[in-house]
Order: structure tokens, then sequence, then C-alpha cells
């Protein structure tokens, strides 16, 4: 919260837009959102879904990750081939992704809930330790080995014993319990936390907002990739934005009656302030290498921020809906006066 | 569609191709379809999201409102022409390899199109290591983006306007 505070200048701002905004027809405001999400399925989500993640290793020593998870973009190719490549001791480029067809790879669960990195990485990661231990076993190599010993070790193996590959299941970890019955407990092993600031103009003759400036502060355990990670937050915090400012889902009959670009209005390269993303790094002992989810958290914090902001740039309370449509808030700006 | 058809010449990515297409096809189902250019993408198919675009003699265009009939003996220019051009060789252009570089791509369907508004600003600037971050937003506003939040987009572009591979 102080970094956060520091790094949007919050209180001088504050004090600076209160005095600007008597003279000024375009009031300022500074806004500030603190959250969490859990990662994972809820509750025994993760515990009855028990996925599986399965890592064999080619006589060639080339390491391929078989999971069900999609990339979409978010990058889950790459951080599961650094989880393994780190896990391993081995290139980057020794690593390969199986295409997510369940037919060729376990079932590993979908591809939601802020569930990839923490969950499935995580057993990318033992199924690598597993790895790496048949072939201590087999005495095929030894605890610090160069990729070339790997890749002999691999070789070796599949000569003695065949194809050479391991799977890792889903086990809870031992302190997280959660009671379906009382629907009680602990509903997620582990959150991500974070505090986000958003300043915003609101011009008062046409009740326009916009977002001028935006940090996002996040603890998501230990980072695998930064400009992957930080990604996933711009994306989300500029899908923020549209939630809170501009996306407005009109229905009728059961039917959307806006689904077309021209309608639907969302964000723009001329909306969207740069968004600027810092992490504090709490490693989790139940993520690969410390990491937790990402992927939904970034949704959570704009609306309110902004919200939050909106409030302070005209002096009223109690702006409770979204989207903030400029109709909507002239409604309730003059109303107010 | 039904009813006659047209032989449409045209120079893409600097080789002559032509098309037996009806007069109102779209340009974009032509790039697709019959020259077999997927590279460009359709997003909305209505002109709002610039996933499709291109350049029409130098023109940066939206290929889903393009009818065939309009692009007789036109000079295009395409996502796969971007980095195949004699003009660079086989590398990528100074955009290409930012985007890599820097994260602006995700989900990949914004990708080529984002590119094309990039390489259109770059290219029609003089001196593009002048090309500030509000020229950035307006020339990449007509593009729409729902991964990245634009942020890595406008840094791989501002790192692009400083690199060889970019020089008009």
């Amino acid at each position: 919260m102080t970094q956060a505070l520091e790094r949007s200048d919050y209180h001088r701002k504050q004090k600076r837009f209160a005095h600007e905004n008597v003279t000024s027809p375009i009031k300022k405001g500074i806004g500030l959102a603190s959250f969490m999400h859990g990662s994972g399925f809820t509750g025994s989500g993760e515990k009855i879904l028990a996925s599986v993640v399965g890592v064999e290793a080619t006589s060639g020593g080339l390491v391929r990750i078989l999971a069900a998870s999609t990339e979409i973009g978010q990058g889950t190719n790459t951080i599961f081939s650094q989880i393994a490549a780190d896990t391993l001791h081995l290139d980057y480029d020794s690593i390969e992704v199986a295409q997510p067809d369940t037919s060729q790879v376990p079932n590993s669960g979908p591809t939601v809930a802020s569930r990839t990195c923490m969950i499935v990485g995580k057993l990318v990661e033992s199924a690598c330790i597993s790895l790496k231990q048949t072939l201590i076993s087999a005495g095929l190599l030894k605890e610090n080995y160069s990729p070339t010993e790997f890749r002999k070790a691999c070789s070796d193996y599949h000569q003695k014993f065949g194809p050479l590959k391991l799977f890792s299941k889903y086990q809870q970890p031992p302190q997280i319990g959660w009671d379906d019955v009382k629907y009680q407990g602990d509903a997620y092993g582990a959150y991500a936390w974070a505090v986000y600031i958003a300043e915003v103009s609101v011009d008062t003759r046409t009740c326009e907002v916009q977002v001028k400036d935006f940090v996002a502060l996040q603890e998501v355990g230990k980072v695998i990739h930064p400009i992957l990670a930080a990604g996933q937050i711009e994306g989300g915090v500029a899908q923020g934005i549209g939630y809170a400012l501009y996306e407005n889902v009109v229905w009728k009959d059961g039917r959307m009656a806006n689904g077309q670009m021209t309608n639907y209005i969302m964000p723009t390269a001329a909306d969207v302030p740069l968004i600027r993303v810092f992490f504090e790094e709490v490693p989790y002992a139940y993520g690969p290498a410390g990491a937790k989810g990402i992927g939904e958290l970034p949704m959570d914090g704009p609306a309110p921020a902004i919200l939050s902001a909106v409030e302070n740039a005209l002096g009223i309370t109690g702006l409770n809906q979204i989207p903030l449509l400029p109709e909507n808030l002239m409604l309730r700006h003059r109303s107010s006066r | 569609m039904s009813g006659h058809t047209v032989r449409i010449e045209l120079t893409v990515n600097g080789q002559q191709r032509e098309a037996q297409v009806h007069p109102m096809t779209r340009l974009l189902d032509v790039l697709r379809e019959n020259l077999r250019l997927t590279g460009t993408k359709e997003g909305c198919g209505e002109g709002e999201c610039g996933a499709c675009s291109i350049f029409i003699n130098g023109e940066l265009v939206n290929s889903c409102l393009v009818p065939a009939i309009q692009v007789q003996g036109a000079v295009i220019q395409t996502i796969e022409g971007v980095s195949s051009s004699k003009k660079y060789g086989s590398k990528l252009h100074g955009v290409q390899e930012a985007f890599l570089g820097w994260g602006g791509a995700q989900c990949g369907i914004c990708t080529p199109g984002m590119i094309m508004a990039a390489v259109h600003l770059i290219e029609n600037t003089l001196d593009p290591t002048t090309i500030t971050e509000n020229q950035i937003r307006t020339a990449l506003a007509g593009n729409l983006c729902r991964c990245t939040g634009y942020t890595k987009i406008f840094e791989a572009v501002q790192k692009a306007c400083h690199l060889p591979g970019s020089k008009a």
C-alpha cells in the first residue's frame, strides 16, 4: 500500500486536485482499490479435479511437457518451458510443449481460474523432479549434471528400460481444508493481492471520464516471466477500464442487442493510459518456483479504483454502478447539486 | 453470391496476382481465400477493429470494407509483404522485431493489423526517431486489442522507431 501510494503520488495529487478543481470545469481525482483474487478452483475444486501432468524425454534428451492447458497468448507454453528448464537445469530450447489434445496428453483441467501457472505449473515442476529422480535412481545421472550428461542418461535409459515418461497428480497442500457440507474453510490455496490507483479527469460539461494514470501494484508470488506477467496485468487493467467506463451490455428478448464493435464500446489505444505495473514478490511454497495465479486478478481492481477517483474528482460519494457512462454520471451529478 | 464474376488483376507484395471473383467480394476474402494470404485476419468484419488492415497504394485500409472491383490494378501490401519485401531482404521489419522483443503480441488476432498500422506510421515519418507516444496512440487508435492493454504495443512501436530495420 505504501509503495502504491508513493508510486502514484497519491496524497500530493489529492491535495493539488482539490485546489485546482475549484476553478476548473475539468475536475481531477484519484482513487484506489485494494483487493485479492484466489488462485485455482474454489473449495474442493482442485481436489476433485485431481489434475495430471506428464513429461517425457526422448532418447535424444528432448523433454516434452504433456498438459491440457491451452496457449491463448497468455504465455502458458513459455512459462511451462521455463519451469521445466529450470527444474531440469536444461536450456529453454530443449523443452517442447505438446499440443493440448487429450488423446495425447493427460487431463490437467481447464485453462481457467488463474490456475495454469500455480496448479498446472507446479505439476510440471513435480513431474520434472520425478523425471530427474528416475534417471538418478537408475544410476544414469549424478545430482549435478550438464545438459550433455542429461542427454546421455536419457539415451541410456531408453536402451535399458524403454520410453521415459513420468506423471504427476495434484495433491492438496496439507494446510488447506474445505468442508463441502458446511461450506466453510479455505476457499483457495493462495491469493494474489493488489493495490490499484487510478487518476481520472472528469469534464463536468460532457461528464466524460478519462483515465489519466494507472498504477497497478500486486503480489502474485514469484514472477515467472516479467514481460508476460506485466502483459497479463496491462491487458486485464485495460479490460477493467472498459468494464468501468464503456462496456455496456444491452439485453433485449434474451439476446445482446449491441453485439457489434460499433455499439459495444471497448477501450482503444486513445483511451488507455500508460499502465504502470509493479510486482512485489513473496514466494508461495506450493507454486512453481513460488508463483501464484495472475490472470483474473487485474479485472477486479480498476472499476472500484476508477469510481472512487471520480467520486474524489466531483466531491460526491456512493457511485455504485458500472459502466459509468457519461449520461449516467450526468444524471447523478446534476441531482447531487 | 451468385451472378457474374470478374477478373481482378493486382500487385500484391510486389507480385502480379489475379483472381476471378464476384465484384463485391471483400478484398479481405480475395486475399485470404483466393490468394491464400491468411496473415491478414478478420476481426469484426465491419470496419471497427482494424485487424484486417493492409495497404492499398500505400494507404492504410480495412480490407473487410473494400469490394474487389475497387482494387483493379492496385498495389497492395499485406503483413506477408512486410518482412519479405526486397527492401528488408528476408529479415523481419523493425516493428516485427520490436513486437517479438517487447511482448507486443498475445493472442495474435490484432497483431497483423497493429503491425501494418505501426509500419504505416513509421514509413510515412521522415525521421521515425521523432515520433511521440501521442502520435503512436493516434496511429493505432483504429486497431482494437483485447489482450495487451496496448501498453506493450506502445513500448514495442516506440522501440521500433529507433531500430535500423524500421527506416523508410
